[in-house]
């Protein structure tokens, strides 16, 4: 293990990036990062809102058109080795809004996430559950600290 | 008071926020004309969310389009189901049982808790007191599991269906003595919260007289729910709703329309949203908790307002052989976007974003409406 493998096992920075869902998968990840509950930081992962700092994104909701860009900035700023976890069936799949036309594509929804940036790991549900948050998060920390 | 004006005209420097930014959870943008660090005038522009979710039910099933409106907010999910049903239910004339409207009562009254303990919990948040936030998260969290005993998910539960609640959502004996524990035990943690946070004399000065909203100009800018309550004005949709009828409760004011009010004003609610929940669990009614016994018919557009955690709450609708036309949905915070960028006015740019959050925004919601413009 190098040595910034060492000091990365210690604080994984998490940032969550909001690209307009309902909200419901947003507050039940601020929750299990933050809330004492379920207490993210016994597994050393730390939640931050600075992209420099961050180590893996967790995106939720389909990305609307006028997220797209900021979800592009936000992936390019993060230094490399970065993570991608996609959480809440709509970033897995557009959800209920993505066929919100019928047959016509819409055009307000440019998601999956996996459209727009790649994905490492994928958390279903509709809203996710707190401790499906934190296993995804948990199992991609071997990818992490391997990287290195 | 006197009267702020906001002034465009001299302005030294702009300074954008969002469209992401850590302290506002949902994306938007918000820019801050600010000189000498006052900020003169503040600007709010939403679209960002925008999914067209009225777009989406039209024409669906009207069960369907119900289960949809959950997915309109993750945090008053269960408001928007339950006002869509009810839209369908004054249009059809269904006669709802009264299990069925205690329980609607029980799990709105719940969601104001954690809709409020989220308020008080980011409203800390913002404030940089930690401390506090995670004891209002912790205790959330005892909501939440209630939330989900009942519903069966902790975000989306959909309790309410055409005619009742659904079957799952029955309140047995061994869930409503859980019920009766757990609401002891989050007023105990609240009591002890709001006890705590009165006396701290730091958080006191930093939240007592900023971002001030005058009642007058709450009264003009169309202000609803608590922030409205926040400024002196006793108007509460509850008190005319007639799932409430049976129920005691009082309509909470506080004067002065600045953060502590406002955050003062959601911890003494929640006292009462814990009081109807008691009486809720004392009285209800046996009986069954849905009623199928209704005939689709086509109907005119018929249209329902209740009283949700932010504020009031509209949804209206025709049938048309089963299927949803015409659907409009305005949510508050819509109506308290005026009083966001007002009370910014005249604070320092450090406050900026505490006067934003004391409103209680939720631009998920808000998001619905957009003009697109092609070129």
């Amino acid at each position: 293990m190098g040595i910034k493998s060492f000091s990365r096992a210690r604080a994984i920075h998490v940032m969550l990036v909001y690209t307009g869902g309902c909200n419901g998968c947003d507050i039940e990840i601020v929750n299990s990062i933050l809330s004492p509950r379920f207490d993210a930081e016994q597994y050393n992962v730390f939640l931050t809102w600075n992209p420099r700092e961050a180590d893996v994104l967790v995106v939720t909701g389909p990305v609307t058109h006028l997220n797209r860009k900021p979800l592009e900035a936000i992936y390019e700023a993060i230094p490399n080795p970065k993570l991608v976890v996609a959480a809440g069936s709509c970033a897995l799949m557009g959800g209920v809004y993505k066929n919100c036309y019928g047959d016509i594509p819409s055009e307000e929804i440019e998601g999956p996430v996996e459209n727009i940036i790649p994905v490492n790991a994928k958390v279903p549900g509709c809203a996710v559950r707190p401790q499906d948050v934190l296993a995804g998060v948990v199992s991609l920390l071997p990818t992490l600290l391997d990287a290195d | 008071m006197d009267k702020k004006v906001p002034r465009s005209n001299i302005i030294e420097t702009e300074i954008p926020m969002g469209t992401v930014h850590p302290a506002a959870l949902e994306p938007y943008r918000v820019r801050f004309f600010v000189e000498d660090e006052i900020v003169q005038e503040a600007e709010i522009t939403i679209g960002v969310n925008h999914r067209g979710i009225e777009r989406i039910m039209e024409g669906l099933p009207v069960e369907k389009a119900n289960a949809l409106t959950e997915k309109i907010c993750g945090i008053c999910s269960n408001s928007h189901i339950w006002n869509s049903c009810r839209t369908a239910e004054m249009g059809l004339g269904i006669e709802i049982p009264q299990r069925a409207l205690y329980i609607r009562v029980i799990m709105g009254e719940l969601e104001r808790l954690h809709s409020h303990f989220l308020y008080l919990a980011h409203g800390c948040e913002v404030l940089s007191h930690e401390t506090f936030s995670m004891r209002v998260f912790y205790l959330r969290e005892i909501v939440m599991e209630l939330l989900a005993m009942i519903g069966g998910n902790r975000v989306q539960y959909g309790c309410s269906v055409l005619g009742g609640v659904r079957p799952r959502c029955d309140l047995d004996e061994a869930k409503l003595l859980r019920l009766k524990n757990d609401m002891d035990a989050v007023e105990e943690g609240l009591t002890g919260f709001v006890e705590r946070f009165l006396a701290d004399s730091v958080v006191q000065s930093r939240i007592t007289g900023i971002g001030v909203l005058p009642q007058k100009q709450a009264i003009e800018l169309a202000v609803t729910g608590p922030t409205l309550r926040a400024t002196g004005v006793a108007r509460d949709l509850r008190t005319t709703m007639f799932e409430y009828d049976e129920f005691d409760f009082n309509v909470i004011t506080q004067p002065d329309g600045d953060v502590k009010s406002n955050l003062v004003m959601r911890a003494l609610e929640s006292f009462e949203s814990i009081r109807i929940i008691r009486q809720a669990i004392a009285n209800i009614p046996e009986g069954k908790v849905v009623n199928r016994d209704w005939e689709m018919v086509d109907t005119d557009i018929s249209e329902s307002y209740i009283e949700v955690p932010r504020g009031t709450l509209y949804h209206s609708y025709a049938l048309e052989s089963g299927r949803v036309r015409h659907c409009i949905i305005r949510t508050p915070s819509m109506a308290n976007i005026g009083a966001m960028q007002y009370a910014c006015i005249g604070d320092q740019i450090t406050d900026a974003q505490l006067c934003i959050v004391q409103c209680d925004p939720c631009f998920t919601c808000t998001d619905r409406a957009i003009e697109i413009i092609r070129r």
